[in-house]
């Protein structure tokens, strides 16, 4: 097969289901434009907050603690992404790619350690 | 088909791109990059190289963008939205800049000869799979690339951690 | 058939937006996004290189672009919210502390 005549035929199917979700939701709220009623005053314009008046603008100043959670997702899922390729081959490779992905697998806890040591872990308050 | 496909998503990327970089408001920006995260893995899809698309998604619009967000909503800019996105001096001659790079690169492009052939052609990956393709190549050949992204990654923990965290209460 | 010009044609101009926008954004994390765009375009082109070459080595380089590219964004945010925490802004032209 010649490069750039390639057709992916295995993932039509993820094709359809996901014109088929697009399609649903556009479809849905557009065709539903012309039944529902609109009929908007002040009170029903403002954040729905379970019935109560909104206690604070919904734009409040995000903690630090959600960046700290965010940086250690990253990193400890980049490190799940080397692991699949690793899981399909060291069986062939043998004793040799144990060695080397443990050895990955140690560095990336000293950064854990670290994130232990410096309490990044711990959800204070 | 194939070309219908890859002008799809080659458009769309083109055009989400421009809009990515003249929009005013950030948090626009970045959920307008998640959409062209996704064209992208339908590129690496066109290319045959399925485990990249899947890295793709998994790691670039699942883990990457999520950190652009929190740091969005951390600093919280309210009047971004009312200003120029753009620097008040020097925003003309960047846009020369990039458009002399484009003629620059498109010259080069369209000269460009490709090199001998390798072994891995499209039915051997397939037959393969690409995953387990890429996994012969890393921990056989690029065995030190990866342990220096091992140690890459460390260091973004480490670093991460120390410029955000603050040392104490009072400081 | 698609030709492998037309690939670089579209990293090409990928490239040149994110160059666009890494100089002439004022918001510092809209100029890291930029670096983001500058990444994918350059990924996409390695990984049609060794689509047409036949060759795997492009996309190994491409996983490992995408490893770095995390710890980047990972340390350029961190640098970004330790300005924000000492300036209380953002943007380029109110950090201009080297200028004396």
């Amino acid at each position: 097969m010649i490069p750039g005549t390639y057709l992916p035929t295995e993932y039509l199917p993820i094709l359809i289901m996901l014109l088929f979700a697009t399609g649903f939701g556009v479809v849905t709220l557009w065709v539903g434009r012309f039944f529902r009623l609109r009929r908007p005053y002040a009170e029903k314009l403002i954040a729905y907050e379970s019935g109560n008046p909104p206690s604070a603008p919904p734009r409040f100043r995000f903690s630090i603690k959600f960046y700290l959670i965010a940086i250690l997702f990253v990193v400890f899922d980049v490190e799940a992404i080397f692991l699949y390729p690793w899981a399909l081959v060291y069986d062939k490779i043998g004793i040799f790619a144990v060695v080397e992905m443990f050895l990955f697998i140690f560095l990336l806890l000293v950064g854990y350690a670290y994130a232990w040591r410096k309490e990044a872990l711990e959800w204070e308050r | 088909m194939v070309q219908l496909l890859f002008f799809y998503f080659a458009l769309v990327v083109i055009g989400l791109g421009l809009r990515i970089v003249t929009c005013k408001n950030p948090v626009h920006s970045v959920l307008l990059m998640l959409l062209l995260f996704f064209h992208m893995a339908g590129l690496y899809l066109l290319l045959n190289a399925e485990f990249l698309a899947a890295v793709q998604v998994i790691v670039y619009a699942g883990a990457i963008l999520v950190l652009y967000l929190f740091v969005l909503f951390l600093v919280n800019l309210r009047e971004e939205i009312k200003m120029s996105p753009f620097v008040q001096k020097g925003k003309w001659a960047g846009l020369v800049a990039a458009l002399a790079l484009l003629i620059t690169f498109l010259r080069g492009v369209f000269n460009f000869t490709l090199g001998p052939h390798g072994q891995y052609t499209i039915e051997k990956v397939q037959q393969i799979t690409h995953t387990k393709a890429m996994g012969e190549a890393i921990y056989t050949t690029y065995i030190l690339p990866f342990e220096i992204a091992g140690l890459i990654l460390l260091v973004a923990v480490i670093g991460g951690l120390a410029l955000a965290k603050k040392e104490d209460k009072g400081a | 058939m698609v030709h492998l010009s037309w690939y670089l044609t579209v990293s090409a101009m990928l490239f040149c937006i994110g160059v666009f926008g890494f100089l002439t954004r004022r918001n510092i994390i809209m100029m890291l996004l930029s670096i983001e765009l500058m990444l994918n375009s350059v990924n996409l082109n390695l990984a049609a290189m060794s689509h047409y070459m036949e060759d795997i080595r492009g996309q190994v380089l491409v996983f490992f672009i995408i490893a770095v590219a995390a710890a980047e964004a990972a340390i350029g945010l961190g640098i970004v919210v330790t300005l924000f925490r000492n300036y209380r802004s953002v943007y380029t032209e109110d950090i201009t502390i080297l200028k004396g």
